[in-house]
């Protein structure tokens, strides 16, 4: 059911929050009103370092324009050092990224604090922006998984 | 058997009601024809975690046998538990419901009803694709073991075992020395506040002696620790005649203390034992001896100088407790030695907030010569320095007394590692959030106290043991069962090639490998399931129970449909 009549490109963009910091920042965007575009989604993961290689490529091949992994600040993890490890992760995928021809400015890695309720609004409007720019993720359904 | 899910969509009185279409989604949901077999059950209330809204739940799941429960309402941080309690009231597993939030992540942050009411259909079809995939879990409450122990028998310590044993907790302390007392017995001279440091210490010995609850253990040192909050057991090494001893608590409580940097190692302390270079314990011990404080020939000294910060440098980190021990023991000096000129050479001042502006001025009133300075050294009792204003000058002294930094005790590494907890760069224990949880540890059950999680006075080191003390009570409550967390990791022994990447990254030391197998295994009572060891498996054998790629493909394909 597709609601959508514009022909304006319109990003998908995934979140995927961790539990402590990040998704109890996007609870206090909501109860600050502030306004998050309703193309991005958000998926609550425990922590930041569950976010594995499979997990953001086949999200990409269903079709994400965009991906927001986001989690603690550094040294605030709740589970003490899992964002350390979410952090070098990513830079291996980056890599990866580039080889499958995905853009790698379409994978981005946020660390909002459970107090920055407008530094989360901030970032998920920056990132819809970017991702708008970049346009459809070309990838998009080529391999099946 | 053909699963039935019960949709509920809270009204959230205006919040939800009037910011999405409500029967909209209900039309929309009782549409769609993704689900296949699936048979949807989709219904609006006022508000589900009202009384009567946890009642109505209740018998819609008992009346229409629902297999599979989605609530579409608030935050989890919310009401997860309070609609998972629903659940425990009733025949259906509490890990086969799902909380969706599409109140904070819909109705207030988007204006657009359309849109709105889109994004919720969106997160209700994701969460009811979810749920479908999700496995019952059982809590498994246990047992927990209300008794602590305590490592270290200074004021920390028997502090926290003091508060313990007030109510009725059974404590056991270990203390590597031939005494209890630490550090504290030995500043006779030196007060903290109105009390003197070796009064409190010795007060408290005679309490922690006296106390039924409490056992001592001395000459005695950790050689293993297993387990998890509510369930230590723990092995203590005699060091006297080498026999083990095995103990069980429920907590723990790390107070090990601390060491005083020796400034010889220093580049610019330049003396030996000859000299009459002492720190501030060596002049309270004299300070309380019959012979008072005098000099290593013999007699009295007319000057002497107190240089502060010394292993300042070389640590990266200033002890924060002694300029006030310096200015003290300038005080004491010129108290029990008539007509005795005293220069302090300090760096910065750097005082407790109570006592600290009296102390300084009463140092000041009783005529101590404070230089300020940006560097010192010493070549046996003469002193060397640099003033702020760039002058540079010697001056010799009777007698020298250096503030050595407070550095970490020399077996602390070894009982973090015993621990499972971390050092922090300064080589003292880690807590587990500075702000938050300053007396916790990475380790569900260990907490820490004392000068063992870095440099600071009596009174600070008594206040963090109340602490610790304060939260196992809160904690490990008598007679109440602890419910270990069920959505953790597990490892598929078929899948698992022994690498033990996931050992390397599980902070908590919840995987463990077994040889004879050659695989992981997860230890579940200790996993708090993170998912960091997930992320690092190349084999596909780690399982994040709650949280699985499964369950959260459903939840992406509807965020993309």
């Amino acid at each position: 059911m597709n609601r959508q009549t514009d022909t304006e490109f319109t990003p998908k963009i995934v979140g995927f929050l961790c539990n402590w910091c990040t998704y109890a920042a996007a609870d206090l965007a909501g109860t600050s009103r502030l306004k998050i575009p309703s193309t991005f989604s958000v998926i609550r993961v425990m922590c930041s370092s569950r976010i594995d290689h499979n997990l953001l490529l086949t999200t990409f091949f269903k079709g994400a324009d965009g991906i927001l992994v986001a989690g603690c600040h550094p040294g605030d993890c709740h589970y003490g050092e899992g964002n350390y490890y979410a952090r070098r992760r990513f830079a291996l995928l980056k890599k990866v990224m580039e080889v499958l021809d995905i853009d790698a400015e379409r994978l981005q890695l946020s660390w909002i604090s459970a107090a920055e309720g407008h530094r989360y609004a901030e970032v998920v409007g920056k990132f819809t922006e970017k991702i708008r720019e970049l346009g459809p993720n070309p990838i998009k359904g080529s391999t099946r998984f | 058997m053909r699963a039935k899910v019960g949709v509920y969509i809270c009204e959230c009185g205006p919040n939800i009601a009037e910011k999405v279409d409500i029967d909209g989604i209900i039309a929309g949901l009782s549409e769609f024809d993704g689900f296949g077999e699936t048979e949807l059950v989709v219904k609006k209330y006022g508000f589900l975690c009202s009384k009567s809204g946890r009642e109505f739940l209740e018998e819609e799941i008992r009346n229409l046998g629902l297999t599979h429960l989605v609530i579409g309402a608030c935050s989890p941080r919310d009401h997860d538990s309070t609609f998972k309690g629903v659940c425990g009231r009733t025949d259906l597993n509490p890990y086969l419901y799902r909380i969706i939030n599409i109140r904070e992540h819909c109705s207030w942050v988007i204006d657009d009803v359309e849109k709105a009411t889109e994004k919720a259909e969106s997160y209700l079809r994701g969460g009811i694709a979810r749920v479908l995939r999700q496995s019952e879990l059982f809590e498994n409450p246990i047992d927990v073991n209300p008794d602590v122990l305590v490592i270290g028998g200074g004021v920390a310590g028997m502090q926290a075992a003091l508060s313990l044993a007030a109510e009725d907790r059974r404590v056991s302390i270990v203390e590597r020395s031939d005494r209890l007392g630490g550090r504290a017995l030995e500043l006779s001279g030196l007060s903290s506040g109105t009390f003197r440091g070796s009064d409190i210490a010795a007060g408290q010995v005679e309490s922690v002696m006296g106390n039924p609850y409490i056992d001592v253990f001395l000459n005695t040192g950790v050689s293993s620790v297993i387990g998890f909050l509510g369930n230590f057991v723990i092995e203590l090494l005699s060091d006297e005649d080498g026999a083990t001893t095995e103990i069980s608590s429920g907590a723990i409580i790390a107070a090990t203390g601390c060491a005083v940097y020796d400034p010889s190692l220093s580049g610019s302390y330049n003396y030996s034992d000859r000299d009459d270079v002492y720190n501030p314990l060596e002049i309270s011990r004299m300070l309380s001896s019959e012979g008072g404080v005098a000099l290593r020939s013999g007699g009295r000294p007319e000057n002497i100088a107190l240089v502060h910060c010394a292993g300042r440098d070389e640590l990266n980190y200033c002890s924060g407790i002694c300029c006030g021990v310096m200015m003290k023991t300038a005080l004491l000096l010129k108290e029990s030695i008539p007509g005795v000129d005293i220069t302090e050479f300090y760096r910065d001042i750097c005082v407790p907030p109570h006592e600290g502006r009296q102390l300084y001025e009463s140092v000041l009133e009783a005529g101590v010569d404070l230089v300020r300075v940006e560097s010192a050294g010493l070549s046996g009792t003469t002193v060397s320095f640099r003033e702020k204003s760039g002058v540079e000058d010697q001056r010799s002294f009777d007698m020298v007394v250096t503030a050595p930094a407070l550095i970490p005790s020399p077996d602390t590494a070894d009982i973090a590692l015993l621990l499972g907890i971390p050092l922090d760069d300064t080589g003292f224990f880690q807590e587990a959030h500075r702000m938050t949880d300053p007396s916790g540890t990475t380790t569900d059950g260990v907490f820490i106290a004392g000068t063992s999680q870095g440099p600071r006075g009596i009174l600070d080191s008594m206040r963090f043991a109340r602490a610790s003390a304060g939260l196992i009570l809160t904690r490990l409550i008598i007679g109440e069962k602890l419910v270990p967390e069920v959505a953790v990791s597990e490892i598929l022994e078929a899948y698992c090639t022994g690498c033990g990447n996931c050992l390397e990254v599980c902070v908590y030391g919840a995987i463990y490998s077994d040889g004879s197998k050659g695989v992981s295994v997860v230890n579940e009572a200790i996993c708090r399931g993170c998912g960091n060891c997930f992320g690092s498996c190349p084999s596909g054998a780690l399982r994040t129970k709650h949280f699985t790629n499964t369950q959260l493909y459903r939840e992406v394909d509807e965020a993309l449909r």
